[in-house]
């Protein structure tokens, strides 16, 4: 079974129910197929719409497909379902756009993180103690912040929480929705840094969603492009940056610092 | 050509800003040197907390009740902030927010929250207030404004709400622009044709703006001139040429470092050290 991809999506189409006398909308997902191979990212970006969030929620099985097939270590993923669904999705560790969205305000750090292995049936005790402090300084934040409330958190160390508990069941595919959007430029590159270091130490695989180009272009393996639906791009990395098949992502390349240095440093 | 165009539109020397709260004084604002030419996009980048929006509000006369502004120099156009800012706000200076949807109310159609702006700011009667409504929102580039003015907020995706907001800072007849964060919760493509917008209505109604970001690269697609804060101090200013090519102090070199493609792909991006993010400051060198 080594040489199968972790995931393998194919001709996947997705279609929100419209109201029962409305016109059939048209499909949110329009045949992607795709795989990711095991210990590399995939980095999926398009604009607002385009389809990124509907696949992930399918590929999480929080929403129905109309047709097409997901293999998830080689097994058919659309045929598991109730409790064997949710045990093997315990696999599967996401990360959100909006930290403060995805964690309670109230809870403290160490009680966000016992959350998912409380869920999953682990007895409390010092085992899952010892287990948040280290997953807590995994994600680069001291063992002061276990005892701190979400919302005394700044957006970074947020996020770095929700990395934190997303990796709490040792999931072999993380998938991250936008994880940087809400952040700023700096503070990104930091979540960056960290991704790429969890990446190395736990040998993950990544769903890596966002609207930017250049940072899927810096963290991703391979790289699907998405408009309207479509999959307008797939392929290595180097190739999609370096030829891209389309104008559309070209312009998603060609701005900032680096096009405008390029352009007027004298040469 | 009169001397008021030679002179900066704005000069601000030393500003700080001292918020008073139950747990003490918050410097928001410590030292701000900031000098804008009339016709400039200025930029004024750092990262959240460095004190960018509170630096915008003083200008606008919107600290926190009770804030201490302190400054050696503080004037927009040849008048004291200190004292006019109120009067200057919405005549002269206008504010485009981070947040269109926030920015605009959920309930009342755009033509309703145009024209209201256009009522208090400008004295013209209905169906020249119309008409204008009309004009401002095909100068932003929206594509169809008889429908733009019967939508409501909703009805609009987030690109058409910042042409909306700047549409309606454009209706209060200001001439500086305060641009907070104007495309950060935008898509790349979509913020990329609202600066291009914001660089056209600058050179077509002789506007001048500050944009505020913590972004280098919306830096270089919109700024002439950046103005770089660091924990509320001014610490390089400069064409933006210069600045992005021969950056002087090392934080600003940090904020280039960390755009996704400043190195090869997989490299680590820079870090700022002891920065407000920083999980563990005391650690940082
Ligand atoms: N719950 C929903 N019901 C109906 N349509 C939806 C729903 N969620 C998303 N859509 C539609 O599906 C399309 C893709 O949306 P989404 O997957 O959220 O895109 P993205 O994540 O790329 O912004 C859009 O046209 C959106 O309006
Ligand atoms: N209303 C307020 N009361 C107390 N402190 C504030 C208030 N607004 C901002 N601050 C503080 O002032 C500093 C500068 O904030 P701000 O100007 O919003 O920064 P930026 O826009 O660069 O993110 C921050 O430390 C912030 O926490
Ligand atoms: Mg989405
Ligand atoms: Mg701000």
């Amino acid at each position: 079974m080594t040489g199968s991809p972790l995931l393998e999506v194919t001709d996947l189409l997705i279609r929100y129910r419209a109201g029962l006398f409305a016109p059939r909308p048209k499909p949110a997902v329009n045949g992607a197929s795709f795989r990711l191979e095991r210990g590399t990212t995939l980095g999926i970006v398009g604009e607002s719409g385009s389809g990124k969030t509907s696949l992930l929620r399918a590929i999480l099985r929080l929403l129905p497909v109309e047709s097409g097939a997901i293999r998830l270590e080689g097994r058919d993923w659309l045929a598991l379902h109730g409790r064997a669904l949710r045990r093997a999705r315990q696999g599967i560790g996401v990360v959100s756009q909006n930290p403060f969205l995805s964690l309670s305000p109230r809870l403290t750090v160490a009680e966000i993180l016992a959350e998912p292995m409380l869920a999953a049936g682990h007895r409390p005790g010092p085992q899952i103690r010892d287990r948040i402090a280290a997953l807590l300084s995994d994600c680069g934040l001291p063992a002061a912040f276990l005892d701190r409330r979400a919302r005394e958190l700044s957006g970074g160390q947020a996020q770095r929480v929700a990395i934190a508990r997303a990796l709490a069941l040792e999931p072999r595919l993380l998938v991250l929705d936008e994880p940087t959007s809400a952040l700023d430029v700096s503070v990104q590159a930091q979540i960056l840094n960290l991704l790429s270091d969890l990446r190395e130490r736990h040998e993950l695989s990544m769903l890596f969603v966002t609207h930017n180009l250049k940072v899927v272009a810096h963290v991703a393996d391979s790289l699907l492009v998405m408009r309207r639906g479509d999959v307008v791009e797939f392929g290595p990395t180097e190739q999609v940056v370096h030829a891209p098949a389309q104008p559309y992502t070209r312009e998603l390349l060609s701005f900032g610092v680096h096009s405008r240095t390029a352009r007027k440093e004298p040469s | 050509m009169p001397l008021s165009d030679t002179t900066p539109l704005l000069e601000i020397r030393g500003l700080s800003v001292t918020i008073p709260t139950p747990e003490g004084d918050v410097h928001a604002v410590r030292a701000v040197d900031l000098e804008i030419g009339r016709g400039d996009i200025h930029g004024l980048i750092g990262e959240s907390g460095s004190g960018k929006t509170m630096t915008g509000m003083a200008m606008l006369g919107l600290v926190p009740k009770g804030s201490r502004i302190g400054a050696g120099r503080f004037h927009f156009d040849g008048q004291d902030l200190r004292q006019q800012a109120g009067r200057l706000r919405g005549r002269r200076i206008g504010m485009i927010s981070q947040d269109p949807a926030a920015a605009l109310n959920p309930v009342l159609s755009i033509r309703r929250q145009i024209d209201d702006v256009l009522r208090t700011h400008r004295d013209l009667p209905r169906a020249a207030r119309r008409a204008e409504a009309l004009a401002l929102l095909a100068a932003t580039g929206l594509p169809d404004p008889e429908k733009v003015l019967r939508s409501y907020p909703h009805q609009l995706s987030g690109g058409m709400q910042q042409r909306v907001v700047i549409a309606q800072a454009l209706a209060t007849g200001a001439d500086f622009l305060i641009a907070d964060e104007p495309t950060t919760a935008l898509d790349v493509s979509v913020a990329m044709q609202v600066l291009a917008l914001l660089r056209r209505l600058v050179a077509e109604r002789n506007l001048t703006v500050l944009m505020i970001t913590h972004d280098m690269d919306v830096i270089a697609e919109a700024c002439d001139r950046v103005t770089v804060l660091y924990a509320g101090r001014s610490v390089e200013t400069g064409p933006v040429e210069e600045v992005l090519n021969r950056p002087a102090h090392r934080y600003t070199r940090a904020l280039l470092g960390a755009l996704p493609d400043a190195v090869p792909r997989g490299a680590r991006l820079a870090v700022v050290e002891g920065s407000f993010d920083d999980p563990d400051p005391e650690g940082a060198a």
